[in-house]
């Protein structure tokens, strides 16, 4: 098994197959998270921080679009199976320990958002040789590029001040999202022959 | 390569070299990982030192907590690993972010020491290294790993380093790229946030300290080494000639063997610290001459001291 895309075509290509899984998990997370901003986003913005969340939701959506236009699509008998288990891990579940509903279904929602632009790296699956030309080698680049951004209105909020009192519910529940990303994520990168090397105590 | 828990995190090590043998434990800076010791490694080791190298928690193959982290945390995963290495002499040194953990731990455990080598580090913040430390934040916040190697390797690598490697450059961030995470990067940056200075507690550390500072360190520039040397007392200041502030990549073979002449002049107690002032050679098992009388180490220009 290798830690990289491949092997590449005679035109420096990703293969299709893998193009093609990788691409349904991206645009099910991100399709998920932009989702659960959209009803985040409230009709009339009242406070600074919901602009961000309106910013993100479109570049979520942007992820998704771009994914959708930049893959080279194959057949995957696979991926309803796949999907089912990605759509049922991101629903949105409260984050425990936390008495208001409300807020800690937002700390949920960020949790999930801080995973997603955190722990998933695709620009780093891509060995050197990768064509600097192909529309998905680009957009796995892109999409690793605005993470680092995308994930700071994350941070924003559960480092805020307002989240101290349940500090340790944040903590918690930001671990949980980044463990079960992790998990799927290794999962789907193994179903196409990708190693991805990490700590022992991630190691299932 | 071994694993220690710390809490819920696992920490990524390695243990090089004679059991029986004085330790030297070598604490990475901001985005370095454990294998850029390797030169040290075999170099100590040949002169007979264990050796530990380590990811530090946020850092390369350790875990990487996902939102909250402290310097007591790095100083707690230190504890750790230094508790494993016995009753031996231990020697302590770490670089930039790692050299102020080594500070730390050697003010709250320095009596496990057996020396300290502080390297391109501080104790405070003055204005630029904190306006430098919030670019560097901003550089990685809007530009991610890749701007902020960028940004670091020509403040901190000479033009005789980099001048071979310009048409390579991308394959030689590229592991540093792979291994550092940007929002681990950022957790570790942001340990910084509620930073407090270290100097009122430096007297604190007994043991002989070693204070290595390059010559063009515009980042960690003199006066913060030698706020280190006047306040440890059992410390001498070695300028490195022509290094900048990451000499431990670009020099490895001359510091390694400054830190293997420092081990072996504390254990025979030949070590002269006393607050003195030295300038390396140019290369390794070169004299190490004293910073010449009558002039001032903390400017550019051969300044004369004032007489009193």
């Amino acid at each position: 098994m290798s830690m990289f895309l491949g092997p590449l075509d005679s035109e420096a290509r990703v293969p299709p197959r893998q193009q093609t899984r990788l691409a349904a998990f991206l645009i099910s997370a991100h399709g998920a998270l932009a989702r659960q901003l959209a009803l985040a986003v409230p009709v009339h913005l009242r406070f600074g921080w919901e602009t961000e969340l309106h910013a993100q939701f479109y570049r979520e959506t942007e992820i998704v679009s771009l994914l959708m236009h930049a893959t080279s699509w194959a057949p995957d008998p696979e991926l309803p199976l796949f999907s089912l288990s990605w759509e049922n891990a991101w629903l949105p579940k409260p984050a425990a320990g936390v008495t208001d509903w409300t807020q800690g279904l937002l700390i949920d929602t960020a949790a999930f958002g801080h995973a997603l632009h955190a722990a998933i790296r695709p620009a780093a699956l891509l060995p050197l040789e990768a064509s600097a030309l192909d529309p998905f080698v680009v957009a796995l680049r892109r999409i690793e590029f605005e993470s680092g951004r995308l994930m700071q209105a994350q941070i924003l909020f559960l480092k805020s001040p307002q989240l101290l009192p349940v500090r340790d519910s944040v903590n918690a529940a930001v671990e949980r999202r980044h463990a079960q990303v992790r998990e799927l994520w290794e999962a789907m990168l193994g179903s196409i022959g990708l190693r991805h090397d990490q700590p022992a105590s991630q190691q299932a | 390569m071994a694993y220690l828990s710390y809490g819920s995190h696992t920490i990524r090590y390695e243990l090089s070299g004679p059991e029986a043998g004085p330790a030297y434990v070598l604490v990475n800076g901001l985005t370095q990982y454990a294998e850029l010791w390797d030169a040290y490694r075999d170099a100590l080791v040949a002169k007979h030192f264990r050796v530990v190298t380590f990811d530090l928690l946020g850092q390369g193959e350790s875990d990487k907590p996902s939102l909250f982290i402290s310097q007591d945390d790095h100083v707690a995963v230190l504890r750790l690993l230094i508790d494993q290495l016995g009753d031996g002499p231990i020697f302590l040194t770490g670089i930039s972010f790692g050299g102020i953990v080594a500070l730390r731990y050697a003010i709250e455990h320095g009596h496990k020491l057996a020396g300290l080598v502080a390297m391109s580090t501080f104790a405070e913040l003055p204005p630029q290294l904190f306006l430098l430390g919030n670019v560097m934040r901003t550089g990685l916040i809007l530009g991610g790993t890749s701007y902020l190697q960028d940004m670091l390797l020509p403040m901190n690598l000479s033009d005789a380093w980099l001048a071979p490697l310009l048409d390579k450059l991308e394959s030689v961030k590229r592991q540093g790229w792979l291994v550092n995470d940007v929002y681990a990067l950022q957790n570790l940056m942001e340990s910084f946030l509620d930073f407090e200075p270290l100097t009122p507690k430096l007297n604190a550390i007994k043991i002989p300290t070693m204070i290595m500072n390059g010559e063009f360190d515009f980042l960690t520039p003199r006066p913060l080494h030698d706020s280190l040397r006047t306040h440890i007392p059992d410390s001498a200041l070695i300028i490195v000639p022509r290094a900048y502030h990451a000499f431990t990549l670009e020099k490895s073979a001359l510091t390694a063997d400054l830190l293997a002449r420092f081990a072996a002049d504390v254990m025979t107690k030949q070590w002269k610290g006393g607050g003195s002032v030295w300038i390396a050679p140019e290369e390794a098992g070169g004299a190490i001459e004293p910073f010449p009388p009558g002039y001032d180490h903390l400017r550019a220009l051969p300044i004369r001291l004032a007489t009193t």
